[in-house]
């Protein structure tokens, strides 16, 4: 069971974040709130995603799982005005989902969770480097990278604890440091591992509109980002794994 | 081979192009390798070999099809069938007939310079062995691809993992996936573009039907759909003479399934082929592990064991490593 109400924003960015990777997840719901973990196609990424049942305007629900289409969804975000209200009621039967807004009133059938895969467990990693960097400015810097490369390396000096991200293209460069008050370490230690820009910029619309991004980065590792959106009553996770460097 | 009830499923096939075929693909080996064999061929018929004389047409198919996937973003699961259920002795004693006598009427054809007909015949004398399955293995390890044993039949296997959602479709040009209860089954994805019917070339596309489209838009039920089947007749039976696909699924809609289905030569009692369809053998514990291909290993194998020139291989290599040095987390898992 689950009937709740939104804020269009906070709705928005969640499909976002999700939509980025998949097209489609199983959505566990009970009266703590919503929570997704998948990973995408290819296993290169991972998405997990919490919001919390506060975050909602009216929240009911009793614990369940719900197979969503997300890009079905996604394609019709722009039918959304940016201050509706929007509302969810999953139907009796549990295999549609009411989506209601300004006027309309959309009923999406829901996938089988049993054809959707498995949730994969959240891996054990050792990334020694964790600090914090402002949304916007990662993502700045991912588009930025995107005119000369398709890859970009993160990077960070131990000696001089300064980010460094490095996107070299057949003839071109391009290089952001970020050091001092634009990044905040948790652990200050060297990494350095090299990542695909298609699936940072997938990533990169939803970090970029976080105040800060916890970054955690190892060397020939997958990098981990996390943030929170709902004024801290969601948090996103990606985990991306690495592009390994030919000799 | 398989079951015909292609008649049945012709309305609810879909075309999903291959921009919607995105996703884990868990292809029928054994099928596909038949494909290579019998597709991958020179015009006389003969099927490329190397200076041993062993035959290479599936090497050359699993590298170039597996390539052209993997540029369309479907990554390929082979599954491999173990030993065949006993009651599908008889079909596999026919089939080896229809290949002896394609074989000797290849050498026929050949002799008298009929290069079509040799043609036909070659491909009918394709046969899946254990070098093939064994070489087929070797390279798919080489080249990064996940293969998966299955205890008997691979299209129950396929079939069992779409439904564990761990693949997103089973991959066959046979029906039987359906009868095994895939979700979601695809067609025409590991064949080239063509196909000769009769003498002429087709352009061939993916297909893909639903099993929950195909059994709601026919009113029966999964078992139902097995009814109708045997019926027809299947791997396992010989199917009740004169019956069609239309006069099955009257007969199958009316409740006369068990009045007739004795007219048919069945390998088992009709309750047990239809548990057989309902609940087979299948491994439950495996891993779907991909990784990048390991180039030095694939140009031993090809370039050096079976005599590939190495510019093509390489040409096939670099696409199958479309996103070249790119980990996935399965290594972190």
């Amino acid at each position: 069971m689950l009937k709740a109400t939104i804020e269009a924003d906070i709705f928005r960015e969640t499909i976002d974040a999700v939509s980025a990777l998949v097209n489609e997840c199983r959505l566990h719901v009970d009266e703590k709130g919503i929570r997704t973990i998948t990973v995408d196609t290819s296993n290169v990424a991972m998405v997990s995603l919490e919001l919390s049942a506060s975050a909602f305007l009216t929240f009911a629900a009793e614990p369940c799982e719900i197979g969503l289409d997300i890009e079905k969804i996604r394609s019709m975000m722009s039918m959304i005005g940016k201050t509706d209200i929007v509302s969810l009621e999953l139907d009796d039967s549990g295999k549609k989902l009411k989506i209601s807004f300004g006027g309309y009133e959309y009923s999406i059938t829901l996938l089988d969770t049993k054809t959707i895969r498995k949730d994969p467990n959240a891996p054990n990693l050792n990334l020694p480097a964790t600090f914090e960097v402002p949304g916007a400015m990662f993502y700045d810097a991912i588009k930025a990278s995107g005119m000369v490369s398709d890859k970009i390396s993160l990077a960070v000096s131990a000696d001089t604890c300064v980010f460094t991200m490095n996107a070299e293209g057949d003839s071109d460069r391009i290089k952001r440091e970020l050091a001092g008050d634009d990044v905040h370490y948790i652990t200050c230690a060297d990494a350095r591992s090299l990542f695909s820009l298609d699936y940072l910029k997938d990533m990169g619309k939803s970090i970029g509109r976080a105040e800060k991004v916890q970054i955690r980065l190892g060397t020939d590792h997958p990098v981990q980002f996390s943030f929170v959106y709902a004024g801290g009553k969601g948090s996103v996770g990606y985990l991306l794994a690495p592009r390994i460097e030919a000799d | 081979m398989g079951v015909a009830l292609r008649p049945l499923l012709a309305e609810y096939k879909e075309s999903p192009g291959w921009e919607g075929l995105g996703g884990i693909a868990a292809i029928d080996a054994f099928n596909a390798l038949y494909q290579f064999l019998s597709g991958i061929r020179q015009a006389d018929g003969a099927p490329l070999m190397d200076n041993e004389g062993r035959t290479t047409s599936h090497l050359s198919g699993l590298l170039f099809r597996n390539a052209n996937l993997i540029e369309k973003n479907i990554t390929p699961v082979y599954v491999f069938d173990g030993k065949p259920p006993v009651f599908k002795a008889s079909t596999l004693a026919k089939r080896r007939e229809v290949r002896e006598n394609a074989a000797d009427a290849w050498e026929k054809a050949l002799k008298e310079g009929d290069e079509e007909s040799a043609r036909k015949f070659a491909m009918a004398s394709s046969k899946v062995d254990a070098y093939i399955i064994d070489s087929s293995k070797e390279l798919l390890s080489a080249l990064g691809i996940a293969w998966i044993q299955a205890p008997e039949e691979g299209e129950a296997q396929s079939s069992f993992m779409t439904q564990s959602g761990d693949v997103t479709y089973a991959v066959s040009q046979d029906y039987d996936s359906l009868l095994f209860g895939a979700p979601d089954l695809v067609r025409n994805i590991t064949v080239s573009g063509k196909k000769r019917i009769r003498g002429k070339v087709l352009s061939v596309y993916p297909e893909r039907l639903r099993l929950e489209a195909v059994l709601a838009g026919m009113r029966v039920t999964q078992e139902e759909l097995i009814q109708i089947a045997l019926l027809i007749g299947t791997d396992y039976n010989s199917g009740v003479p004169g019956v069609g696909p239309k006069t099955a699924v009257k007969i199958v809609r009316e409740g006369k399934f068990y009045d007739r289905i004795g007219e048919s030569e069945n390998a088992a009692e009709p309750d047990q082929l239809i548990g057989y369809f309902m609940d087979p053998p299948v491994e439950r514990s495996y891993k779907i592990e991909s990784r990048p291909p390991d180039p030095d290993r694939v140009i031993d194998l090809l370039c050096g064991e079976h005599g590939f020139t190495q510019e093509r291989v390489e040409a096939g290599l670099e696409r199958l490593g479309a996103k070249k040095g790119q980990a996935t987390l399965d290594s972190w898992f």
